[in-house]
């Protein structure tokens, strides 16, 4: 049986400039965005950091990092997770999406797409987590009721539009795809 | 759906949608806190766990030991940098306390900034600062005995700017009917979803700053000064900024540390504050207080008008909104009298927030107005219109007015005739119904702003400017634009935005940006199309076709290239000059020869429990007059946003303060109270069509801080019509509606 975190060595005499590289000492194999990979990563270090900092993913936002906005909402094997809240090791032998994965080679998802046609998105910061928290809605009901999808980004807060609009994108989505 | 973007009528242009929605759905759009860079140190700041004292001691033993520390920044590291001056909207610093210390100004004052090789060892560290203070008792608010009020010879000497007709007093007293009343509102924090980053890098002499603003130019002069080296040594980049709604116009003190921190490192530095700091290293809205007197006639016209306000401000200063300026316009009243007070205390010093003089202000005046209605038996609307007008008590004329359209459509739409007057008498089974309306008013202010175009003979366009889409939609309105202007389909055009790198735009500040960088765009095209009209009808062997390739060839050049200045009328000669360096001028309003202002009229629907005093908002409907509307999907996003927000403001949102320490309680998103979306029922926007052909070239009203204004007041006006319970200090929150 092959684990998916492995305490990486590491070469006995590191130069001071690498010490804070050597706690990078994890190293934590998952599914991203339907490709495997492995990252070395500190124990404590979290998910929505290797996401932004380490994979340059930075389509992942934080804004509170204590689990408030949803702004750093990733899909952890089908459901929405707060990715400032967990710890990367936790992810091992997972699989993860980001938004960076939503769009195919030629055109971009549905929902993407809606929230564009509806007016869903203004500063855009909170947009890549709304879309991700809908994409893990519908693809667990792919025919919410409109509380169904209130409930469904209950947890992500949006300053700019008055979550109208991103209630309209996502329920556009829900009545296209038959 | 058709109701997100609203069929354009007269004056309205088409609903495109958004030129950045593919890159902010996707993730793309880099936002300044995502620019790579390579191998940065990350910042954590340490701030002040006191409110007014001294540091006596500072001990960095153990922060220093955390592994992957790499400096400490304290007061003595940061001698060198200079103190530039305060000044609202931009042009200069957001605060004079400016300091690390020793001497406490606020609680959560940046003292210190630790830098480390990873963010987890920053913070770890920042807690591991060990401060010891000599605390004060501090002025929390309004009230507190150490607070200073100004004096009535300061009251007096801004009073002389301030609207002022008639002998208001001597109407009051022979006014038929009369009120008096008192109303106030809370502290408030902006809360953009995106936090407050900095990212400088330096090569060789010269600094990147990758920061979200609302005014590069600004932050770029102001820096320098800070400083101490060349504005031309600065390039501040943000070409996307995750909501601002003012709290990233104005220079805050974080910058120039982040910048030193780099220099003295000689390494790329990265701050990514948290969010409770994000209540003191930057500004808010304050706490404002108010009293209303009004005299009327029986037929409802308003004979006197007296509106006085009271505004808290950090302990050094003078920071202002004034809103009676616009209050005291908005109808014909026969004589008015106003005046502001200052209330300095113990607190980071406030700033613009989302419309920030007629926020607080119209709220109080449209509760006012209520009031009076209900004094004279009158409806609501009606009071409106009998004081509607198209000048002011000043004598001041509107540029255009479309006021009572706006009631009028909105009223329709809502079906205000079935509503009955008398409070607590629309029942539906345990909840009290209540209808209330209000006023929305934002003035239309004037900037000037300069603009590069380019054309090809392939047809594409390039717009630059450095003007900033903060979330409202500029990058899609300038491309719409240039597009009409030059005849080339939109998807040809690109904008760039956000850079010093490119020519100066106005502050994303005061809703003035469309009409301002608008203006610009389509002076430059004209000169673009100019350009290719004075193409000869042919040379020997050219094309002779009016293709754009064939003009192009004829004129034998291979690009089009203009850069255009707008400058309001009546604007100094030297506004662009000034804009280079820093200093906006806006303009307009209640300023200029005319009264220049957005308008519109909110309807809701509340519905309290008869019981448990719940209060609920079902509905809400505006209609808005804003001259030319650029893009009628865009502007219903600002305009239902801003409602939103309204709905936020009466229900919800306020900064509690810990009197005792001066501190802020609810710095947190979890706190914090802004309504999520399952609070948020029917909204419906209508757009009122309205020429004005005085405010700007392209007759476009800002609309930006109109939807938020007015609704707290047909908020509270609704409440009190449920249940007879008048609030006059918001949030309306349920215990004010027991007992
Ligand atoms: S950043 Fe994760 S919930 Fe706010
Ligand atoms: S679009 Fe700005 S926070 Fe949602």
């Amino acid at each position: 049986m092959t684990s998916d975190v492995q305490l990486a060595t590491r070469p006995a005499d590191v130069s001071a400039r690498d010490r804070v590289d050597a706690a990078k000492n994890l190293v934590v194999s998952f599914v991203l965005n339907g490709k495997p990979l492995s990252v070395a990563v500190a124990p404590t270090e979290l998910l929505a950091d290797t996401l932004r900092e380490g994979l340059g993913l930075t389509g992942t936002k934080v804004a509170c990092g204590t689990g408030d906005c949803g702004t750093c909402t990733a899909i952890l094997d089908g459901e929405a997770v707060r990715s400032c809240l967990m710890l990367t090791a936790m992810v091992a032998g997972k699989t993860v999406e980001t938004i960076e994965g939503l769009a195919g080679e030629s055109d971009i998802h549905p929902i993407q797409q809606a929230f564009i046609d509806t007016g869903a998105v203004q500063c855009g910061y909170c947009t890549p987590g709304m879309i991700l928290a809908a994409k893990a809605l519908l693809d667990e009901n792919p025919k919410p009721s409109a509380d169904d999808i209130k409930e469904a980004i209950s947890g992500n807060l949006c300053r700019c539009t008055g979550y109208t609009k991103i209630i309209e994108a996502i329920d556009k989505v829900a009545n296209a795809v038959a | 759906m058709a109701r997100a973007a609203p069929k354009p009528q007269a004056n309205m242009g088409p609903p495109v949608p958004r030129y950045d929605g593919r890159a902010k759905v996707t993730g793309d759009a880099r936002y300044p806190s995502d620019v790579p860079v390579a191998s940065p140190a990350f910042a954590f700041l340490v701030t002040s766990a006191i409110a007014k004292g001294r540091i006596v001691r500072m001990d960095l033993a153990a922060a220093q030991a955390v592994p992957g520390v790499l400096d400490i920044l304290t007061a003595e590291d940061t001698r060198e940098l200079k103190h530039v001056k305060f000044a609202a909207g931009g042009a200069g610093a957001s605060t004079s306390i400016q300091g690390l210390g020793p001497d406490i100004d606020h609680d959560g004052q940046i003292v210190a900034v630790v830098l480390a090789d990873s963010f987890e060892a920053a913070r770890e560290a920042a807690h591991k600062v060990d401060i010891t203070y000599a605390a004060e008792e501090p002025a929390a608010t309004f009230d507190a005995t150490n607070a200073r009020e100004e004096s009535p010879e300061e009251v007096g000497e801004r009073a002389k700017k301030l609207p002022k007709a008639g002998d208001a007093a001597a109407a009051l007293a022979s006014a038929e009917v009369t009120i008096d009343a008192q109303y106030a509102t809370p502290a408030q924090h902006h809360n953009a979803i995106e936090l407050f980053t900095t990212t400088a890098l330096w090569s060789g002499d010269e600094l990147t700053i990758y920061e979200p603003s609302q005014f590069v130019f600004g932050l770029k002069n102001n820096l320098a000064e800070r400083l101490g080296i060349d504005a031309e040594q600065i390039r501040v980049v943000s070409p996307y900024v995750g909501g601002a709604f003012g709290s990233k116009a104005q220079m805050t003190p974080r910058t120039a540390l982040i910048a030193l921190a780099a220099r003295r490192l000689g390494r790329p530095v990265k701050l990514v504050s948290t969010r409770d700091q994000a209540f003191t290293i930057s500004t808010y809205r304050a706490e404002t207080r108010h009293r209303i007197r009004m005299g009327a006639r029986r037929d409802g016209r308003i004979t006197a008008f007296i509106h006085e306000g009271w505004e808290l401000t950090s302990r050094p200063d003078p920071y202002s909104v004034a809103g009676v300026e616009d209050s005291a316009r908005m109808y014909g009243f026969g004589a008015v009298e106003t005046r502001v007070t200052l209330v300095h205390a113990d607190r980071n010093t406030p700033g613009f927030m989302r419309s920030p003089p007629v926020v607080p202000y119209i709220y109080a005046l449209e509760s006012a107005m209520d009031e009076l209605a209900l004094e004279l038996g009158m409806d609501p609307v009606e009071l409106r219109r009998a004081n509607n007008s198209m000048r002011d008590a000043t004598g001041k004329e509107w540029s255009s007015r479309s006021l009572m359209e706006c009631y009028d459509e909105a009223a329709a739409a809502f079906g205000w005739k079935e509503r009955t007057a008398r409070p607590g008498s629309m029942r539906d089974g345990d909840w009290l119904i209540g209808w209330g309306c209000a006023t929305a008013a934002y003035p239309t202010h004037l900037g000037p702003s300069a603009v590069r175009v380019r054309l090809t003979p392939a047809g594409e366009v390039r717009v630059q400017v450095a003007a900033h889409d903060i979330g409202t939609g500029l990058y899609t309105v300038l491309a719409q634009l240039a597009a009409d202007e030059l005849g080339v389909p939109l998807d040809m055009v690109r904008v760039e935005l956000g850079d010093t790198a490119l020519p100066p735009g106005i502050v994303a500040g005061g809703s003035v940006s469309t009409a301002a960088t608008g203006s610009a765009l389509v002076k430059a095209c004209a000169a673009i199309r100019e350009r290719l009209t004075a193409a000869p009808a042919q040379t020997t062997g050219g094309p002779s076709g009016n293709k754009l390739e064939d003009v192009f060839e004829r004129l034998g050049i291979g690009a089009i290239e203009e850069y255009a200045e707008f400058i309001p009328e009546g604007g100094k000669p030297d506004a662009i000059a000034s804009l280079y360096k820093g200093k906006p001028a806006l303009g307009g309003g209640s300023h200029g020869e005319k009264l220049m202002y957005a308008l519109g009229a909110e309807f809701v629907e509340v519905r309290v429990h008869a019981l448990t005093r719940e209060i609920r908002v079902p509905r809400i409907v505006g209609a808005f007059a804003a001259g030319r509307i650029m893009n009628t999907r865009t502007a219903r996003s600002q305009l239902m946003g801003g409602m939103i927000w309204g709905i936020s403001s009466a229900l919800h949102e306020a900064t509690e303060i810990d009197r005792r320490h001066a501190r802020y309680i609810n710095d947190n998103l979890a706190d914090y109270l802004m309504p999520v979306n399952a609070d948020i029922r029917d909204v419906e926007v209508i757009l009122v069509p309205e020429e004005d052909s005085e405010v700007n070239p392209i007759g476009a009203k800002g609309l930006g801080e109109l939807g938020n204004v007015g609704t707290a007041a047909a908020i509270t006006n609704a409440v009190h019509h449920a249940t007879g319970v008048r609030i006059r200090e918001l949030p309306v929150r349920l215990e004010k509606l027991l007992g």
